[in-house]
């Protein structure tokens, strides 16, 4: 089971990124053409066509994914059950490779960055670890 | 936990996750602030001779665009900009100027083909046949190759585009459009200016049109 500082780590690094990721998704469809900025970055990468997986902003994926660990998290501050804590730990690791794609792209292909996807993998990753020392201290705890 | 507790927990969880998304998506549609300086108002909406002016050069109001022929955004705004000249050309003079974006390497040579198209008295074409084709050229290495091809099909003197192509005249003059651009805080484009204040970019045609007729009255 996590301790109740780690779960309270990851129900906030889950709503910081729940924050902002509805932030871009509110961008993404609010109807603003965006425009091309001097500093470029986040024009390029939200305008880009890696921006939407079939049709559905990546930032609104980004929302679902972020609202279903946050609300996972906070159930286990409620009910501290060690079965959900092992579902959230391997459910995290989709973040992670989300996020690793993501930085793929702005890296290799868009070549550049948006410091509110950056952040974004930031909390995906930050979270995907505490689950990765969860998932793997568990055998030599119990050893 | 107890049964109060775990309610004050999920309604308060509720409370929050709805709120935040609510100011998320009202951060995210805030319109930018603007600075309006009255000295800058009047030399920002000073229209000198040389300028790329369409509709009724005596209007009452005048529109200002900062563009960049490179920049998806600006070529996303031409069609509506085109329909706000064709409804309200008496009524609106709308200029065009340079804000050719460093990373946007073709950007400034679809400036200089469009001003000297303007010196064949064809700006306003070159300016139409730029964006209306801007995936054909926006990442091709010859650029000047294919604006050459665009001056061909408006009929231009294509010995005099290309001696203009090179003149300094026509890189001053973009230059000097950019650092006005500069002077009036312009950091992204399209920026508009209506009868010298900055506004926020129009969503679509009719909120522009609105900007244009509530001035208008």
């Amino acid at each position: 089971m996590f301790s109740k500082k780690t779960t309270i780590a990851i129900a906030v690094l889950s709503f910081l990124g729940l924050l902002d990721s509805s932030y871009l998704a509110a961008k993404h469809y609010s109807g603003e053409i965006p425009p091309c900025a001097i500093l470029q970055g986040c024009d390029i990468v939200t305008t880009s066509q890696y921006a939407e997986v079939g049709g559905v902003s990546v930032a609104l994926l980004g929302v679902i994914y972020y609202l279903i660990v946050f609300i996972s998290s906070i159930a286990l501050l409620d009910s501290r059950k060690d079965s959900l804590a092992k579902l959230l730990s391997r459910f995290v690791i989709i973040g992670f490779l989300a996020s690793l794609w993501l930085i793929f792209l702005q890296v290799f292909i868009i070549k550049a960055f948006c410091l509110y996807c950056l952040f974004s993998a930031f909390t995906s990753v930050s979270i995907f670890v505490i689950g990765m020392f969860f998932l793997l201290k568990k055998p030599l705890a119990s050893a | 936990m107890k049964k109060t507790n775990r309610i004050i927990l999920w309604s308060s969880i509720a409370v929050l996750v709805i709120g935040s998304a609510f100011a998320m998506a009202k951060l995210a549609n805030k319109p930018q602030a603007v600075e309006n300086g009255s000295n800058l108002a009047l030399t920002i909406n000073a229209i000198s001779d040389t300028e790329n002016v369409k509709g009724n050069k005596e209007a009452k109001i005048t529109l200002i665009e900062y563009s960049d022929f490179q920049c998806p955004a600006c070529a996303a705004y031409y069609p509506l900009l085109k329909q706000i000249s064709a409804e309200f050309g008496n009524d609106v003079r709308f200029a065009y100027r340079h804000f050719p974006l460093p990373q946007h390497k073709n950007a400034k040579i679809a400036g200089i083909a469009a001003e000297a198209a303007g010196k064949q008295g064809k700006f306003w074409e070159m300016h139409d046949m730029i964006f209306e084709n801007q995936r054909d050229w926006a990442e091709e290495k010859d650029a000047a190759a294919i604006f050459a091809n665009y001056a061909a099909d408006l009929g231009l003197d294509l010995t005099k585009f290309s001696n203009d192509i090179s003149s300094q005249e026509i890189k001053d003059k973009i230059d000097s459009d950019y650092k006005s651009g500069l002077k009036a805080k312009v950091n992204s484009t399209p920026s508009f200016f209506l009868n010298g204040k900055k506004i926020n970019n129009p969503r679509n045609y009719d909120e522009m049109k609105a900007l244009i007729q509530a001035e208008l009255q």
